[in-house]
C-alpha cells in the first residue's frame, strides 16, 4: 500500500467535498426537526463561505476554527439532541447527530485523510433517509450524491491540489459515466447478494409512535387517527373487489374494558380459519406501523402467504390468533406483502362459554347506562330482539355521527348515550358493547377499517388511516355475529366513507374527501407509480428474492456452478466495459491512419518524410513544394501535431480529427501532385 | 532455475533480466486496495450490515451503486497502466553524495495516462501522458558511496481515477551508473610533470604563471580557451601558460600516496587530482594496483579515469 503522508486539501477538493456532504445531507432533511436540519446546512455553507473569503483575500493561512472549539461544539450538539427527543441511544437521535457532526467535520477539513474520513461518513449520511422512507422520490433524491462521491473521490485523488484541474462538468460527466459503468455489478448484487430473513442485531425499539390502529381505544383515539390522510395498506384483488358493506378490513379485537378505555387480550394461537363459499384472494401490502397486527377482510380463510402459492407449506408471514386476528412474526417496521383469502361473511362460531365469560365482564361503572340495558333487558329476553331493540333506539334518539365530539369526563359512555349523544365510530362501538355486556350478553368490540378507495389507475384499492373504524361483535345463537352502531345512526359511513357522512364542518383529510378534481387524480396517479415502485423494489426481500432464484432454478445449481456463473458475470462486465474504451481507442488510431496515408501519398508524390522530421516541418515542405495546396498542408500539420503531442479534450479530439481528414481530401492523387510540383 | 526462483521473479522481478522494451501486460499489473480504498470498502460493508439488518431495499441499492463505482474505478485503474511502454534510455555517473540521473522512457501507447508515479532506489517521479506521447523521465537517485549503482526495480504505479485501488507493476533493466568518489576537499595540489616525477610540486599555482594568448588550434584543451576573448568577439585564442607546455604529463600513482591514508582517502585524493589536473589541462597518467593509464588529456581519459577509481576493488592493494 501507497503510505503517501497526508497531503493539505486544496480549495477545489474541499469545494467537491461540500458538494458530496450536501447532496447526502439533503434528502435527509424532510425526515429531521427544522433546526438540526437547518444547524447542519449553515455549517456546511460556512466553510463555503470561509473559503470564499479566503480566496478573495489570498490568505496564505486559511481561517481556521479550533478543534477544542468544534469538539465542544459536537458535546452540545448531542445534548439539545437528547433535549429535544427525550434520548439520545437510538436510531433517531443518532442519525440527527450524524447528520451535524458531519457538518462539524466539514468545517474543520485540512487533509486528504480528513477528506477521506468526510466522504465516508456523508456516504453514510445518503443512507440514513432510507430509514424513514423509501419512496420513488428516495430513490432519485440518492443520485446526486451517488455521482458527487465519484468527484470527490477523483478530486481528492488529484496530487497536485494548486494545478487547474477538470472542469466542473468534465468532473460530473466523468463520474457519471463511471457510475453508469458500475450500474451492471449494481443490479447484478441487488438481485444476487443474498438477504436476511432475521435481523442480525435487534432493531432499536422505535420511540416515535407512528399513525395507525392500537391495542387501546379510549374515546377519541379514532377519530383522531382519521384526520390522517396517510396509506394504512393498500390492497389488489384477483377478482373484483368487494361492495362496500363487505369492506370491513378486521383488526385488533378489544376485549378487556375499564370503564373507560378498551384494549385487547394477548394474541392466543389456535384461532380456525373461516370456510364458506363466498372466497375472496387479495394481495395486502401493509404500510409499516410498529405492530403486529395484519389486516383481513371479515373473516379470514387463510393465512397471510409470502406468494401466491397456494401449497400448504408456503412460507407464511403471519398467524391466527383465537379473536380471528391475524398477527404477524414480528412487528411491521418495513412494509410488508401477503397474500390472503377471506370468506365474506359477518358471523363465525363462538368458543366455548368459559372464554366468553371475558366477554361479558363489566366493570363497576357508567351507571346509567346498565339501569338502562337492565330496563331494556326486562322488555326483551330474547337476545336477538333485544339486540335489535338497542339498535332501533341508537337509530331513534338524536344521536350525531362527528368527527368532533364533546370531550367526555368520568362515565364516557353514560354522558354520550344520554348527555352529549354526538359522537365517531369509538363511541357508538363502545357503548353498544356496553349495553349489551349490561344485559348479559357476551360482546366486543372490532377495530379496523372500513372502506377503501379504488384507485383506477392502478385496479387496486388504497385504505387509508381516515378509514379507520371500529364496530362490534355479540355472541348471537352461539355465533359471534357483526353489528354496527355506526351504520345504523350513519347509514352513508358504509356507502359513502367518511366524508359524505359526517357535518361539512367537519376537517375531513383531503383524499378522504372522494372527488376533488384534479389534485385527486394528479394524487392516484402518483399513488399508482410509488405502489408498483413498492412491490418490485423495496419489497424485494429474503422470501422474494429465495423465490426469484427458485424461479430460475439457481438453488438447484451446486455452489461451484453458481460460483463460476458469478465469475462469468463478472468478466462479461469487464469485457463490456473494455469495449467501450476500444472504441474510444479506435478514434486515436484514426489519427494515426490518416497521418500515415498522407505520408504514403507525398511520398509517391515525390515527397517522402524521413523518420526524424516532424509533421509541422514536413507540411511545412510540402506547402513549398505544393503552394497551390498551402492552406491544407498548414491544416494538416497543425492539426495533427495538435493531436500527437498537445493536451486535447475530447471535444477538440473529434473536431481536429474530422478537420485533419477533410484537408486530406482536399488534395488531389499523387499522380497529378506529382504532376504539379513546384520545384 | 529452480521454478520457484522462477516464479519468485515473474512475481516480484527480484533480477535485472527485463530486457528493453517493456508493454505492461496484465501479467504484471497488480492491484491492491490503497488506504482510502480500504476506509471507503469499509464504509461500504458497514452500510450493506446496516441495510440487511433494517431490511433497506433502497440502502443496499446506493450501496451497490457506490460499489459499482468502486468496480469501475479498478477497471480504470487497471486501464491506466496496461499498454504502457517503459524502455531504459541511459544512467549517468556523479560523483558520491551528487544525486545520479538514470532515464528511462515511458510510451502511453492509444491511451492517455494520468499520474503515472515511478519509483526506484529512493527516486520518485510523476508523469502524465496524452495518448501516443513518449516521454523522457529522469530518476535522480541519491548517491553515497563511489563504485557501480544498479538502478534496481522500478515500481510504476498509479492510483487513478478515484485514488481507490492502487496498480502497480515491477520493470527491472539491467541499468546501472557509475559514482566517482568524491574528490578530497582541500586536496593537496597533484605532483609536479615528467622533470619532478614522484615529487610534490609545492606551491605551483597555474593560473598566475599566464603568459599570453596564442592562436586557437583545434585540439587545444577547452579548458585553456579564453572565453572572455571570445565573448567579447575578439577571435578563438588559447591562453598559454609559462612552461605549462613543458612540464610534460603528471603521474599520479595511489602506491605513491602517503601510507597514513585508508584506500577510500587515497581514491578521493586521486579523485580530486585528476579534476585538479583536467582544470590546468594538464595530462595525467592513472596508475592504480592492476590498472595503469597512460598519460592523456581529453574527455575521455577523464572519464575513464574516474571510472576506474569508482571501480576499483580496494581489496586488492
Amino acid at each position: 500500500m501507497a503510505a503517501s503522508p497526508p497531503r493539505p486539501l486544496g480549495p477545489a477538493q474541499i469545494r467537491a467535498l461540500g458538494v458530496l456532504l450536501v447532496a447526502a445531507q439533503l434528502p435527509l432533511v424532510v425526515h429531521l426537526p427544522v433546526w438540526v436540519a437547518a444547524f447542519g446546512l449553515f455549517l456546511a455553507g460556512l466553510r463555503f463561505a470561509l473559503l470564499r473569503r479566503d480566496e478573495r483575500l489570498a490568505r496564505l493561512r486559511p481561517a481556521r476554527i479550533p478543534s477544542w472549539a468544534l469538539a465542544l461544539f459536537a458535546v452540545a450538539i448531542a445534548l439539545a439532541l437528547r433535549k429535544s427527543y427525550g434520548y439520545f441511544v437510538g436510531r433517531d437521535p443518532c442519525v440527527a447527530f450524524l447528520f451535524v457532526l458531519a457538518g462539524i467535520k466539514f468545517l474543520e477539513i485540512r487533509t486528504t485523510r480528513d477528506g477521506t474520513l468526510l466522504a465516508c461518513l456523508a456516504m453514510f449520511v445518503a443512507l440514513t433517509p432510507f430509514f424513514y422512507s423509501q419512496s420513488l422520490l428516495g430513490a432519485l433524491a440518492m443520485l446526486p450524491a451517488i455521482v458527487a462521491a465519484g468527484v470527490a473521490l477523483e478530486a481528492l485523488a488529484v496530487r497536485d491540489p494548486g494545478a487547474a484541474g477538470p472542469s466542473i462538468r468534465a468532473a460530473w460527466t466523468r463520474s457519471a459515466s463511471l457510475v453508469a459503468q458500475g450500474l451492471p455489478i449494481a443490479a447484478g448484487l441487488f438481485l444476487v447478494f443474498p438477504r436476511l430473513a432475521t435481523p442480525l442485531w435487534g432493531l432499536p425499539a422505535d420511540h416515535a409512535a407512528r399513525s395507525g390502529l392500537s391495542d387501546r381505544m379510549a374515546p377519541g383515539s379514532i377519530s383522531e387517527l382519521s384526520l390522517s390522510d396517510a396509506v394504512a395498506f393498500r390492497v389488489s384483488f384477483d377478482g373484483p373487489p368487494p361492495r362496500p358493506e363487505d369492506r370491513y378490513w378486521r383488526g385488533p379485537v378489544l376485549s378487556l374494558f375499564n370503564g373507560r378505555e378498551w384494549s385487547a387480550l394477548p394474541p392466543r394461537p389456535g384461532g380456525s380459519l373461516a370456510r364458506g363459499d363466498r372466497t375472496i384472494r387479495y394481495t395486502v401490502t401493509l404500510e409499516p406501523d410498529d405492530h403486529r397486527w395484519l389486516f383481513a377482510l371479515d373473516l379470514p380463510s387463510s393465512l397471510p402467504a409470502i406468494e401466491a402459492d397456494s401449497s400448504v407449506n408456503a412460507p407464511k408471514v403471519g398467524s391466527l390468533a383465537r379473536d380471528l386476528q391475524l398477527v404477524a412474526r414480528a412487528p411491521v417496521t418495513q412494509p410488508l406483502r401477503y397474500v390472503q383469502e377471506s370468506v365474506l361473511g359477518d358471523r363465525h362460531p363462538a368458543a366455548s362459554a368459559g372464554e366468553l365469560r371475558i366477554d361479558a365482564r363489566m366493570p363497576p361503572s357508567n351507571p346509567r347506562a346498565v339501569a338502562f340495558a337492565q330496563s331494556l333487558r326486562s322488555r326483551y329476553p330474547n337476545d336477538r330482539e333485544y339486540i335489535g331493540a338497542v339498535l332501533r333506539w341508537f337509530r331513534d334518539q338524536p344521536f350525531h355521527y362527528t368527527l368532533q365530539p364533546p370531550l367526555l369526563e368520568d362515565h364516557p359512555v353514560d354522558a354520550f348515550l344520554f348527555d352529549t349523544r354526538r359522537g365517531f365510530c369509538e363511541h357508538f362501538a363502545s357503548a353498544f358493547v356496553v349495553l349489551l355486556r349490561a344485559a348479559g350478553i357476551p360482546a366486543r368490540v372490532v377495530t379496523g377499517y372500513q372502506g377503501g378507495e379504488i384507485n383506477p389507475r392502478g385496479g387496486y384499492m388504497i385504505v387509508r388511516q381516515s378509514d379507520a373504524h371500529a364496530w362490534a361483535e355479540a355472541v348471537v345463537d352461539g355465533q359471534w355475529q357483526r353489528f354496527d352502531p355506526t351504520a345504523v345512526v350513519a347509514p352513508s359511513r358504509i356507502e359513502r366513507g367518511l366524508y359524505g357522512s359526517v357535518p361539512a364542518s367537519d376537517p375531513v383529510p383531503l383524499f378522504a374527501r372522494g372527488d376533488t378534481g384534479w389534485i385527486n387524480h394528479v394524487q392516484l396517479a402518483l399513488d399508482a407509480i410509488n405502489y408498483r415502485w413498492r412491490r418490485n423494489v423495496i419489497e424485494f426481500d429474503h422470501d422474494r428474492q429465495r423465490a426469484l432464484w427458485r424461479d430460475w432454478g439457481v438453488d438447484r445449481f451446486p455452489p461451484w456452478q453458481a460460483a463460476m456463473a458469478v465469475t462469468a458475470a463478472v468478466l462479461a462486465w469487464a469485457v463490456a466495459v473494455f469495449a467501450t474504451f476500444a472504441v474510444r481507442r479506435r478514434r486515436g488510431e484514426r489519427t494515426a491512419r490518416l497521418w500515415s496515408a498522407l505520408c504514403r501519398r507525398l511520398a509517391r508524390a515525390g515527397l517522402p518524410r524521413p523518420p526524424w522530421e516532424g509533421p509541422i516541418a514536413y507540411a511545412g515542405r510540402a506547402a513549398q513544394r505544393w503552394p497551390q495546396f498551402a492552406i491544407a498542408f498548414d491544416a494538416i500539420g497543425s492539426a495533427y501535431a495538435m493531436l500527437r503531442f498537445g493536451p486535447v479534450s475530447e471535444d477538440e479530439r473529434s473536431a481536429l480529427v474530422a478537420t485533419l481528414a477533410r484537408a486530406i481530401e482536399v488534395l488531389p492523387s499523387p499522380a497529378s501532385l506529382r504532376a504539379t510540383a513546384h520545384s | 532455475m529452480p521454478w520457484t526462483a522462477r516464479l519468485r521473479q515473474r512475481a516480484f522481478r527480484s533480477q535485472p533480466a527485463d530486457r528493453a522494451p517493456v508493454i505492461l501486460r496484465h501479467s504484471r499489473i497488480y492491484i491492491l486496495p490503497s488506504r482510502r480504498g480500504l476506509a471507503i470498502i469499509a464504509t461500504l460493508v458497514l452500510m450493506l450490515l446496516t441495510s440487511l439488518n433494517y431490511a433497506l431495499s433502497l440502502g443496499l441499492a446506493l450501496t451497490f451503486f457506490l460499489g459499482g463505482l468502486a468496480a469501475a474505478a479498478l477497471l480504470h485503474t487497471f486501464r491506466n497502466l496496461a499498454g504502457l511502454e517503459i524502455k531504459p534510455l541511459a544512467a549517468g555517473d556523479a560523483f558520491a553524495g551528487e544525486p545520479l540521473a538514470f532515464s528511462v522512457a515511458l510510451a502511453a501507447g492509444a491511451l492517455a495516462r494520468r499520474a503515472i508515479e515511478l519509483r526506484a532506489a529512493g527516486a520518485t517521479a510523476s508523469v502524465s501522458l496524452a495518448s501516443h506521447a513518449t516521454q523522457a523521465i529522469e530518476l535522480r537517485v541519491p548517491t553515497t558511496t563511489r563504485g557501480r549503482i544498479a538502478l534496481g526495480r522500478i515500481t510504476l504505479s498509479s492510483d487513478q481515477p478515484l485514488g481507490l485501488w492502487r496498480g502497480f507493476a515491477y520493470v527491472h533493466f539491467p541499468l546501472a551508473g557509475v559514482v566517482f568518489p568524491a574528490p578530497e576537499l582541500n586536496a593537496p595540489p597533484p605532483p609536479a610533470g615528467a622533470e619532478g616525477l614522484g615529487e610534490l610540486a609545492a606551491g605551483a599555482n597555474t593560473e598566475s604563471d599566464l603568459a599570453g594568448l596564442q592562436d586557437y588550434r583545434p585540439g587545444d584543451p577547452l579548458q585553456r580557451v579564453a572565453w572572455k576573448a571570445v565573448a567579447r568577439g575578439a577571435g578563438w585564442f588559447s591562453k598559454a601558460f609559462e612552461g605549462s607546455g613543458g612540464r610534460g604529463a603528471v603521474e599520479l600513482a595511489y602506491r605513491s600516496l602517503p601510507a597514513a591514508l585508508t584506500a577510500e582517502e587515497r581514491l578521493a585524493r586521486l579523485s580530486a587530482w585528476v579534476l585538479a589536473c583536467e582544470r590546468a589541462a594538464r595530462p595525467f597518467a592513472l596508475a592504480l594496483p592492476g590498472v595503469h593509464l597512460p598519460a592523456a588529456l581529453s574527455r575521455e581519459h577523464l572519464h575513464e579515469a574516474l571510472t576506474a577509481l569508482a571501480l576499483f576493488d580496494a581489496g586488492e592493494s
